[in-house]
């Protein structure tokens, strides 16, 4: 594959770096000092790590600690109370070498900010890295998995310089880091969280907040990505060029960035898409040429796509997906196509079960829980929009409503329906058990009694006096 | 009744702030007495209802709240039934008044026809305030009641927005009245206007950003001339902070000016107050008032 290798090559240009290519620190201490094999100064942790034998558990005592570190020892370092790694404003800070080591409950801050130089809190470079319950602030690459597989990032707190996006570096990073474990992170404020080339990563419980992507994944297959929470995010959950992915259980509400997709799938082959609640986005699920290969239909069960602009939005290309029992709950536009075109090549029920829509206009006679009309969506005005996406502007005018009376009443120019759903539900699904719905119902009550209150009250005002016509005008009174 | 209940003669001079108060009162008066008071309120509040129980009951009960159908429901009520109220309501009152020959006996007092216009002005525009509350604080209640969990601050906008937009086609009403000899064309104007905004306007301009090409800053520059599209977009602004629903032409519009949107919108609608009544008073000045 082409892509493969250019990108490949882009990386290995970026810096895929070998470790030596550290910058000095700046703070030489006195001669006669241990020194790394590099013959970079050691500070304090770094005397306590040339010290350890492998298998030790280094455990470092509270304070301020201004030092880079590199692990090139199988050991365990522990931090106990509050222990501080500041990297000064430049460069990494933490460098894991060997295999088997665990950093943990550490916070560490205050990367450099060079893209160029990748600068991270913690890169690993070998396998069965440990990194958990560390704190990262203020860093521009969080935690760099390079060709460390089976490691564990867990627990950890990663949160970015509030940098412009484009000068921002990757919460978290993976590559060629197969069958990790990324579970029960808080990653904001950064780019992206990306997996490069690495298999069978299992990423749960994480949140990602103010980021570009929540999760990217590039090239990586049978990942699993589980009760997850991406929330304003420009792009939540992006899967590209992947197969075999599990999307299960997550929380995609209000990514509305430039892209603004809860879920975007390009090219990604074999994945299920189950129980997500994703609401409040520009797109809900974004589909491009996605399933790639014809060997299995993409699958989309259980999920409850809201008030998004545009619940599923198709490119002409997408083919071969499925949807059933989903809720399509109150999208401004519930399915979209961007261009011109049908959505022929992908199904919105299957057998006996459709899914849910909260716009369906049918009724169910025999009480079987299913409507007893095809659901059908052809509005006139729909279909401007996906031609025309500048008329969008007048959206919830009566002109749409004009337009949309013009398409029923004259078949003439009535648009194909865009998809049918044979076996609508006349119930939304339970929503999945990621929808914890925040309260503060309470208000709209009060508001509503306090509006009446005011428009009885201007009424009792004018009403139950008695006109007296002879005071229309107090200074006619000679 | 007490003494102090009657109004002392006065012998100073007739200041213009208490003459309008006076008329304004009178108005308010005889329309919340008058029928289609009664009509417009009940029809809005019953439509409004309409829309907030079928919306509610679209999502299934489900208590996922966000910007969706019911708002822009209750948006596009309010854009058709607002302008057509405040239209007529305005359409009728001076002329009405100079059919009956009421006009010549206010004018005859001591009080100049700019006090007149605004009095009528003040007194109709808090009829269809209280009209407004009304209607939205039943469909606020409705939706309450039906367990959806829409934030209230955005039925408050939209009540707010909706007095505004309603002060700025009374404007219109009333300048139309002003010119029209009679009532019945005055509100057969008023209903013409109407229909030009709501309806014409629009197509005219989905028609022609189609077929000339228009660039969104021209399309969205264009749209602020409109006080429905303009009421429109800020209760979206309002609601939502960001106006990318209404696809690129709303992005532009919250890249380009973001929170100075506002002012923007705040600025067209005052226009619309401002510039009709302005127009009205002139005419009233000039003309007759029989």
């Amino acid at each position: 594959m082409n892509r493969v290798a250019i990108i490949l090559t882009a990386l290995g240009a970026m810096g895929m770096g070998e470790p030596g290519a550290h910058p000095a620190p700046q703070h030489e201490e006195p001669a006669a000092i241990e020194t790394t094999a590099q013959g970079v100064a050691l500070g304090a942790i770094g005397r306590r790590i040339a010290a350890a034998s492998p298998g030790d558990v280094v455990e470092i005592g509270e304070g301020v600690y201004r030092e880079r570190i590199r692990i090139d020892r199988p050991v365990t370092l522990i931090a106990r109370g509050r222990v501080v790694i500041d990297g000064g404003g430049s460069g990494d800070i933490v460098e894991i070498a060997a295999p088997d080591v665990t950093v943990r409950g550490f916070i560490i801050r205050n990367t450099g900010a060079d893209l160029d130089g990748e600068n991270a809190a913690i890169r690993a470079l070998a396998p069965r890295a440990t990194i958990e319950n560390n704190v990262l602030d203020d860093v521009l690459f969080g935690v760099d998995l390079r060709q460390s597989p089976d490691s564990r990032v867990a627990g950890n707190r990663i949160g970015g310089k509030r940098l412009d996006v484009a000068r921002r570096g990757d919460g978290l990073r993976l590559w060629r880091s197969d069958r990790a474990v990324v579970e029960d992170n808080v990653i904001h404020d950064g780019r992206d969280a990306i997996l490069w080339y690495s298999k069978d990563v299992v990423v749960r419980r994480n949140v990602g907040r103010n980021c570009r992507y929540g999760l990217h994944l590039m090239f990586s297959d049978g990942v699993a990505i589980t009760d997850n929470e991406f929330t304003d995010n420009s792009v939540g959950v992006y899967l590209m060029y992947s197969a075999g992915v599990e999307v299960a259980g997550n929380r995609l509400i209000r990514n509305r960035g430039p892209s603004g997709y809860g879920l975007g799938l390009k090219e990604t082959d074999r994945f299920a898409v189950r129980d997500n609640l994703i609401v409040g986005n520009r797109a809900g699920i974004y589909v491009d040429g996605s399933p790639f290969t014809p060997d299995r239909p993409g699958e989309f069960t259980g999920n409850t796509l809201a008030h998004n602009d545009v619940g599923v939005v198709f490119l002409p290309s997408a083919r071969g997906n499925v949807f059933t029992a989903n809720n399509f709950i109150d999208n401004v536009e519930q399915v979209s196509v961007a261009g011109r075109g049908a959505l022929d090549a992908n199904r919105f029920w299957d057998g006996e079960v459709g899914n849910f829509w909260s716009d369906y206009t049918g009724y169910d006679q025999n009480g079987d829980g299913v409507g007893d009309f095809v659901h059908e969506s052809y509005t006139l005005f729909e279909n401007l929009l996906d031609r025309e996406p500048a008329l969008r502007l007048f959206l919830f005018s009566p002109a749409q409503q004009a337009v949309e009376f013009v398409g029923r009443a004259i078949p003439a120019v009535r648009p194909e329906p865009k998809f049918c759903d044979e076996v609508p539900l006349m119930r939304p699904q339970p929503l999945p058990a990621c929808a914890v719905v925040e309260g503060g119902g309470g208000g709209l009550g009060l508001t509503g009694a306090a509006l009446l209150a005011a428009g009885a009250g201007v009424i009792a005002c004018a009403a139950p006096r008695r006109s007296r016509p002879g005071r229309i005008l107090k200074g006619a009174t000679p | 009744m007490k003494a102090a209940a009657y109004p002392v003669p006065a012998l100073r001079a007739p200041s213009a702030v208490s003459n309008t108060l006076t008329i304004a009162g009178r108005e308010l008066r005889d329309a919340v007495r008058s029928r289609w008071f009664v009509l417009y309120t009940l029809a809005f509040a019953a439509l409004g209802l309409g829309v907030s129980f079928v919306s509610a009951a679209g999502s299934g009960g489900t208590g996922l709240s966000g910007f969706g159908r019911t708002t822009a429901g209750l948006i596009n009520l309010t854009l058709l039934f607002v302008p057509l109220m405040a239209l007529t309501a305005g359409a009728g009152s001076i002329a009405s008044d100079r059919e009956r020959g009421m006009l010549a006996y206010v004018f005859a007092q001591p009080t100049s026809p700019v006090e007149t216009l605004l009095g009528k002005y003040l007194g109709l525009g808090a009829a269809l305030a209280a009209c407004l509350a009304l209607g939205l604080g039943a469909c606020a209640g409705a939706l309450a009641a039906r367990g959806l969990r829409t934030d209230p601050s955005s039925i408050l906008w939209l009540a707010g927005l909706s007095v505004l937009l309603a002060m700025g086609m009374l404007s219109v009403g009333l300048l139309i009245s002003a010119l029209a000899r009679r009532t019945s064309v005055a509100v057969g104007t008023a209903i013409f206007v109407w229909l030009a905004l709501v309806f014409v306007s629009d197509l005219a301009l989905m028609a022609g950003a189609v077929a000339l090409r228009l660039r969104i800053e021209d399309l969205f520059a264009i749209a602020l001339l409109n006080p429905l599209q303009v009421f429109k977009m800020w209760s979206l602004h309002a609601a939502d902070a960001s106006l990318d629903v209404l696809g690129p032409a709303g992005l532009y519009a919250s890249e380009e000016f973001g929170a100075r949107l506002h002012p923007i919108f705040g600025a067209s609608l005052a226009a619309w107050i401002v510039a009709p009544l302005t127009l009205a008073a002139l005419a009233l000045s000039r003309r007759s008032p029989l």
